[in-house]
């Protein structure tokens, strides 16, 4: 067994209520590391064709890495793997926390869930440690919100305790719901809590079991560890701008280049003195109680919040945004608000706003006839979260998220998505780097599979030029596979900005004891990003879902640091396939599949 | 958006720093006080090739998200302006001045120009040459009476009324520095010594 990883995935199949342990090959951790490789791997291993993603046959796949539990710094994240009701297409997320280290501690590496319990028996699953496994009933928990849930768990099993929890948008199937874990962290995106929603399952509860984090070299790794904070603690942004307004620093940082998307897109620049009432700077002047972080973390970007009427979590930068600027609402106490209904619902805080957003754009065009959808109306939001929680009255379109919300009102080009998932908080025609990781990630409109905002806006690690094609494709290249590499160690891609991609190939080498090179890295990576690609082409999807909506190719925008600007995607499509060595209809060649030892998907 | 005159004093001083050597290609920062924020050049730009969107504004008297794209020096700068008299601050990597910090306690000039302007350059040890953290809390109690000092191994900062100011003193120390640096690559004694004559010690 090799260090830092347990080897064993843990299945359970809801339908028949079969627990079972299986060896994990140790050829599969060597090419796929962990985490989100891990789960790729197994998920498309075992999941046939085209099944629908509310089936028992869907899988919901939950994994550590080989740095989850570690001392490296942010080594608290975990993924998930599954298939997405919102896009159809092959899904991972992570998330922070303290979950991942409890389960691993338990004894093992992968959660396998598959089946699902009868619409009369939900439960939930509670893992106490190695082989102590058992589903219990949660009927008393259905219908709850999830803080609510998590009071009510604790009553049970005590506060000693790590929970994955859904909302009521994940019992009521909605396509852009999340997992919750905790109060405040999510796997937020895809509609993954409808997944779990559609399994009948409530939550999942782990206990930390006794299983010790073993390493060869422990003061090797100690020594890299006060390295790798020494550099945490000189990049500005590590070291002062998360930690003091969290990622809502970035607020006017997006909107002084012109892309801090207002309005469903419609514009991408605010005046200095309306921006200021929802920066970073305004959220930790009026509400911030004081921040949090996850498992071994320094940064400690987390916002715990008071508006004097209600206590809760965040909002975080793209919450912020998407139940703020983009449905035209500029008040932070009302943003706050939907934000913690949004965590109690448990739903995606990025799309549940855009589809608002997109909804008030087909309102505004007179093609929705609903009063409440109108830009900048503060009033109705967190009534509109609840709707859509409950997929009630117009709710119950929203809930379907932005692309099938636009078809069924004759108005797809007012969705703001990529392969049916929302666009994050950075308006693509300023920064072409990321629009192109936007319409090519395998999980459709993503900011964090290859976040090249980072170097063209941030400077991190050294500025690019963000209007420039040539050679954006390669950048691109290099850091999606190092962000499924990071994906699959697990750690968090803030650490990034102080620490450079050698750290995580040292200590890796460290953990696993064993020479890993940054080329061994990036190479993982690439297999991972591509089987990816894989399972989404044997679902159907083609190049020409390897697009933006026509507003960012066709019209640029009219004020700010990026006015007169398009995406030329075009181009930049053309290069990426070729980096890529994928083909001009953006299938992976033969000679790319054997270079990566990995096969097409029947 | 930074006005065209005050990024043109950015472009000059930058690649003046860049041409004459004391950077690498993206290393060193500049900046300067204005109405209550410090404009400085932005993290992971060229000093050499700068262009508006390269100068950032932060607040003067705390960090604020400016901090998330300005350069990792920034609270050195804030703390210069703070506890100094400084109106605009350079940080450079001067090879000699940096050469002559890892073997003396401070840089006596020799020159005439040099004991003009500066009779010694100071250099100050910190635990952490590399990291902003020691260095804002050192620099300052230094440059409150000299306009410039080197901390050892890594470069100067030096303040200034302007950023030309600034950098006159960034460009004259490091000429003293070589003067003083080539001299004693000769071996030979002074023929005389002006440091002595003009008590440098109670400089």
């Amino acid at each position: 067994m090799p260090y830092g990883m347990n080897s064993k995935v843990l299945k359970i199949n809801l339908s028949s209520e079969k627990i079972v342990e299986e060896d994990i090959d140790e050829e599969i951790l060597e090419n796929y590391l962990g985490g989100r490789g891990l789960g790729i791997k197994l998920f498309t291993d075992s999941v046939p064709k085209n099944i629908d993603p509310l089936s028992g046959e869907n899988v919901l796949i939950f994994s550590i890495g080989p740095l989850t539990g570690s001392v490296a710094p942010t080594s608290g994240r975990f993924s998930l793997v599954t298939k997405s009701p919102l896009t159809n297409t092959i899904f991972h997320s992570n998330s922070g926390g303290f979950w991942g280290p409890f389960f691993k501690k338990c004894g093992y590496d992968c959660l396998n869930i598959t089946g699902k319990l009868s619409s009369d028996n939900e439960g939930y699953l509670l893992i106490d440690g190695y082989d102590k496994i058992e589903i219990k009933d949660a009927k008393n928990l259905w219908g709850l919100k999830t803080s609510d849930a998590l009071t009510e768990i604790q009553k049970i099993e005590g506060k000693n305790c790590q929970i994955l929890c859904i909302g009521p948008a994940g019992e009521n199937l909605v396509r852009i719901s999340s997992i919750m874990n905790q109060a405040n962290r999510a796997f937020g995106r895809g509609g993954v809590g409808a997944v779990m929603g559609s399994k009948n399952l409530k939550a999942i509860v782990v206990k930390s079991g006794n299983k010790e984090f073993e390493v060869k070299n422990k003061e090797h790794l100690k020594k890299l560890r006060i390295n790798a904070i020494d550099k945490i603690k000189v990049v500005p942004i590590t070291s002062q701008g998360l930690a003091l307004f969290g990622t809502a620093a970035l607020v006017k940082v997006i909107n002084q280049f012109g892309m801090f998307p207002v309005k469903n897109f419609q514009a991408a620049y605010t005046e200095s003195n309306k921006i200021d009432l929802v920066s970073g700077e305004a959220l930790r002047e009026k509400y911030l109680e004081g921040n949090e972080g996850c498992y071994n973390c320094i940064i400690r970007c987390g916002r715990m919040t008071n508006t004097g009427e209600k206590k809760g979590k965040g909002p975080e930068y793209e919450s912020l945004w998407a139940l703020g600027p983009s449905t035209g609402i500029f008040d932070l106490k009302t943003i706050t608000h939907a934000n913690y209904l949004c965590n109690d619902y448990g739903l995606d805080t990025i799309s549940t706003g855009s589809t608002i957003a997109c909804g008030m754009e087909l309102s505004q065009c007179g093609l929705l006839n609903e009063s409440s959808l109108k830009f900048g109306n503060n009033e109705v939001l967190c009534d509109l979260i609840e709707k859509i929680a409950l997929k009630q009255e117009i709710g119950s379109d929203l809930a379907e998220g932005s692309l099938r919300l636009s078809k069924k009102y004759n108005g797809e080009s007012y969705a703001m998505q990529v392969k049916g998932m929302e666009i994050p908080a950075y308006d693509p025609r300023g920064a072409f780097g990321h629009a192109l990781n936007y319409a090519v990630s395998s999980r459709g409109a993503c900011h964090l599979t290859g976040f090249l905002v980072a170097l063209e806006v941030l400077g991190a690690p050294k500025k690019i030029d963000r209007f420039s094609v040539r050679g954006k494709s390669d950048l691109l290249y290099l850091k999606q596979n190092q962000s499924a590499v990071e994906d699959s160690l697990v750690v968090c891609k803030f650490v990034g900005y102080a620490l450079g991609f050698e750290f995580q190939a040292r200590f890796l080498s460290i953990i696993l004891d064993k020479k890993i090179s940054i080329t061994d890295l990036i190479t993982i990576g690439e297999r991972i990003f591509t089987l990816e690609r894989l399972f989404n082409i044997r679902e159907g999807f083609s190049s020409k879902k390897d697009s933006l909506p026509k507003r960012f190719l066709e019209n640029p925008l009219q004020e700010g640091a990026s006015k007169n600007r398009v995406v030329p995607l075009k181009d930049l499509l053309q290069e990426y396939y070729k980096v890529r060595n994928w083909n001009e209809n953006g299938i992976p060649t033969d000679e790319l599949l054997e270079r990566l030892s990995l096969k097409r998907l029947d | 958006m930074i006005d065209q005159e005050t990024y043109k004093q950015f472009k000059i001083v930058g690649k003046v720093l860049t041409d004459h050597r004391y950077n690498t290609s993206h290393s060193g920062n500049i900046s300067m006080r204005a109405g209550g924020k410090i404009l400085i050049k932005r993290r992971g730009a060229m000093l050499g090739f700068l262009e508006p969107e390269d100068i950032i504004e932060t607040d003067l008297y705390q960090a604020d998200s400016g901090i998330m794209l300005s350069s990792t020096e920034t609270d050195v700068h804030r703390q210069i302006y703070l506890n100094t008299d400084a109106m605009a601050v350079i940080h450079a990597h001067n090879p000699f001045c940096v050469i002559l910090s890892l073997i003396e306690d401070e840089i006596t000039c020799l020159d005439a120009e040099g004991i003009y302007m500066y009779r010694k350059i100071p250099i100050i040890e910190v635990d952490n040459p590399a990291g902003p953290t020691d260095a804002a809390r050192e620099v300052p109690k230094v440059l409150k009476n000299y306009p410039i000092a080197v901390v050892r191994a890594h470069g100067v900062f030096a303040k200034g009324n302007t950023l030309y100011d600034a950098l006159q003193n960034v460009t004259g120390a490091e000429q003293s520095a070589m003067f003083r640096y080539y001299t004693m690559l000769t071996g030979k004694p002074l023929k005389r010594d002006y440091s002595e004559e003009k008590h440098f010690s109670e400089w």
